[in-house]
């Protein structure tokens, strides 16, 4: 089985870590692209565990760091060999290749943001329950407001979920930016009577999907 | 541990592993990782995060 990395740009040398089930790492050129892999005799099925999950992520984290530009790919996917991945990348090639000039010079930081739980009186009628779903609605486009959108000014693409209870969302953020960002977001974890959260820089996960 | 840093920890592993298992770049290939997998992953985390939360009970 081949587990795959990333794809990558500009890659200066191979970090010097392990892959899953502490396989070497290796560099592949298909269709004009360049893949960091690694092989497994076995496919990691069942080992799909913590463990596997942060070793992905550290190789991914140490690609960026030596790399212009990364796609992360998704965990939990490998090919039976390397006719298989040869087709896979050709087939996606250009859609590649777009994406990765999208997350060029960028990194991805994130933002959770949960409104401490007010005193809301128990739902006991239909109105109730529509007051209170209204309630939220309201909650979600406040924290939008406050704290999304001054961030995503300083980003070049963003992706806000409203979750039940709050709001998550991930910036595109040029290395230029990045200070910047950091900054203003530090700021906004004092909001009071809202739990913020904001992480990174994290290798653009969320915007390696293809440009939308 | 204060209590500020003990939950900036436990949103960016979370952060983390939402990132790792659901975001990427699909590049097709074979599934390996089945629903129950990754419901595994996440309830070892819950485990993890609530060892944290212990740890900070204990300090304080």
């Amino acid at each position: 089985m081949i587990h795959v990395y990333g794809v990558v740009d500009g890659l200066e040398e191979l970090p010097r870590v392990l892959g899953v089930d502490e396989a070497p790492l290796e560099r592949r050129r298909v269709a004009g692209l360049e893949l960091v892999l690694s092989r497994a005799e076995t496919p990691p099925s069942a080992e799909v565990s913590r463990k596997t999950v942060l070793r992905h992520a550290q190789v991914v984290e140490a690609l960026m760091c030596r790399s212009a530009a990364i796609l992360p790919a998704q965990l939990g996917r490998a090919f039976r060999d390397e006719d298989q991945l040869a087709t896979a990348i050709e087939e996606q090639a250009v859609q590649l290749e777009r994406s990765l000039e999208r997350v060029r010079g960028c990194v991805e930081f994130g933002l959770r943001a949960t409104p401490e739980p007010a005193d809301a009186p128990e739902a006991d009628s239909g109105a109730d329950y529509m007051h209170a779903r209204l309630e939220q609605v309201r909650l979600q486009d406040d924290l939008v407001e406050r704290l999304h959108e001054p961030l995503a000014r300083l980003a070049r693409a963003t992706s806000l979920q409203r979750r039940t209870g709050g709001v998550s969302a991930a910036y595109l953020v040029a290395h230029d930016d990045a200070r910047a960002f950091e900054t203003a977001a530090a700021l906004l974890e004092s909001t009071p009577g809202v739990t913020v959260v904001c992480t990174g820089p994290w290798p653009p996960y969320s915007f390696a999907a293809g440009a939308s | 541990m204060s209590g500020n840093d003990a939950l900036k920890y436990q949103v960016t592993l979370l952060e983390l592993v939402d990132r790792v298992l659901n975001k990427g770049v699909v590049l097709s290939g074979d599934i390996t990782l089945s629903v129950a997998d990754v419901d595994l992953v996440y309830v070892g985390l819950r485990v993890l995060l609530s060892s944290v939360a212990t740890l900070e009970e204990q300090a304080a």
